[in-house]
């Protein structure tokens, strides 16, 4: 044990392994999109998507019973909440309709959707996720349908709900999707119904709570309110969300005399830490062919 | 442990199946709002069996498994990880620990080492957004959940490993036993 050779070696064995792991860390952010390593783990994730399929549909059962057990605990209190809210939405959904019809037919009169950017056509794509991200640093999932489905990088992600987050990595078979809850996220968004803008950024280690920033202190944001996809760019990130996305409700509101900015808590309408099939909103033909769609209703 | 084929075969089955079950089977659970993670406990497991070298060898390749199965920043998890497999290894060839629920300290431990270095890396080098309260939470409830399962998670890898084992710290016949013709203290030529 106490052999000098022996412990030159020890150490030399440590050095090598945290000195290569320095060197791909340093290549790692060198490197372009197209470099070794990303390409090595686009390979890496594709020769593993079988085996994750089939583990995570093995250990499904297990999940779903651990699952129900928080989920009995939950529903109770939840059920006296959503039979209000189920309430509410009847009331909004004859609304909705209601205007629906009064904006289809002006839409066909004046030929607003053009000047308006309305939602473009898009066909969404099922997938099931096979993989989750195992740390809260990292929020991304894997899907099992990839370039062969037609999905493409950048393409907005839905869950049952509202947003979910897009996609950043495609291979002939899956996709990997950042969620709205990673780091790097930042979704321009917009208040309804009163317009506020913003972009909704995470809080790690708060999948269920999201914040809201940059919204003018003169633009009142109250709880309950819905806040939905703007399709606009932000500063950071370009946003290739179309309008008009759900992606939660406001469950807070910061107002701090001090900042510029309110800071709006904002709860996701997806389940973020528990999906299991999501849509990607894949493109739906030329955008020519779009552009007609929109303009015959 | 020797440096066989066979031995490097098992090693590579038991980073490869913790990865998968990882990312796909236990990546969803939240217990309590937590959820465990098999990866620091596998290299902690095969680092306390097989000594220094190998869990950092472990460590390593593990960690470059995972960072290319998940798509983050390649060398984060393998530094981190390689310096958990090497401080447990340590620890096993200085201690030489022999009790029944050491796996559950041991796992701990790691699995604090593990989420701690690994969240110090990811904030140090690309994390922009800001940072919860409950990160901690969440970092306590992987540590709770792994010693939980850390007792059958070491009795697997044990299982796997031990035909490539020179010495079973866990042995405790090893130990039970002096050599013969050892003098009361076990060593040899010291009968006193």
């Amino acid at each position: 044990m106490f052999d000098s050779k022996v412990v030159r070696r020890r150490r030399a064995a440590l050095a090598v392994f945290v000195g290569l792991s320095l060197v791909m860390l340093t290549a790692y952010f060198g490197e372009s999109a197209g470099g070794v390593f990303h390409t090595l783990q686009r390979g890496t994730q594709e020769a593993l998507a079988p085996f994750e399929t089939g583990a995570g549909r093995a250990l499904k059962p297990f999940r779903d019973l651990f699952g129900w057990f928080g989920d009995t605990v939950d529903a109770k209190g939840e059920n006296d909440r959503l039979e209000g809210e189920v309430e509410a939405l009847r009331k909004r959904v004859a609304e909705a309709d209601t205007a629906t019809r009064d904006v289809r037919q002006l839409r066909g009169l004046v030929k607003l959707s053009r000047q308006e950017g309305f939602p473009q056509g898009t066909e969404p794509v099922a997938a099931r996720v096979i993989a989750h991200s195992p740390t809260v640093w990292y929020s991304t999932v894997k899907i099992d349908k990839g370039s062969g489905d037609g999905v493409k990088e950048d393409q907005p992600v839905i869950a049952a709900g509202g947003l979910a987050g897009k996609v950043t990595r495609v291979t002939g078979g899956t996709s990997e999707v950042t969620l709205i809850t990673d780091a790097s996220s930042a979704v321009s968004a917009q208040v309804m119904p009163n317009g506020a803008n913003g972009v909704v950024k995470p809080e790690l280690g708060k999948p269920e709570d999201l914040l809201l920033d940059f919204i003018e202190k003169g633009r009142r944001v109250t709880k309950g309110t819905t806040v939905v996809t703007s399709g606009f760019t932000s500063s950071k990130v370009e946003s290739r969300f179309p309008r008009g996305v759900p992606i939660g409700r406001v469950s807070r509101v910061d107002l701090d005399e001090v900042e510029l900015y309110q800071r709006v808590h904002v709860e996701p309408f997806a389940d973020l830490r528990r999906i299991d099939v999501v849509q990607v909103l894949t493109s739906k033909g030329s955008p020519d062919e779009q552009q007609a769609e929109v303009l015959v209703p | 442990m020797s440096a066989t084929p066979g031995a490097f075969a098992r090693v590579a089955l038991i980073a490869l199946v913790a990865v998968i079950l990882q990312l796909s089977g236990f990546g969803p659970d939240r217990l309590f709002g937590g959820r465990p993670d098999l990866v620091p406990l596998v290299v902690a497991a095969v680092a306390i069996y097989a000594g220094s070298v190998a869990g950092a060898a472990t460590g390593f390749g593990t960690g470059m498994l995972l960072d290319l199965a998940v798509g983050g920043t390649m060398g984060a998890s393998s530094l981190v990880l390689s310096a958990v497999g090497y401080g447990v290894g340590r620890y096993r060839e200085v201690r030489d620990p022999a009790h029944g629920l050491m796996p559950i300290p041991v796992g701990a431990l790691a699995t604090l080492a593990w989420v701690t270095a690994f969240a110090a890396v990811s904030f140090m080098l690309d994390v922009g957004a800001s940072v919860s309260p409950l990160v901690f939470r969440d970092m306590l409830l992987t540590i709770a959940l792994n010693a939980v399962i850390a007792l059958p998670v070491f009795a697997l890898c044990r299982r796997v490993l031990r035909p490539a084992l020179l010495v079973d710290p866990l042995d405790l016949r090893r130990r039970r036993q002096p050599p013969r013709e050892a003098g009361p203290l076990g060593l040899r030529g010291l009968e006193i």
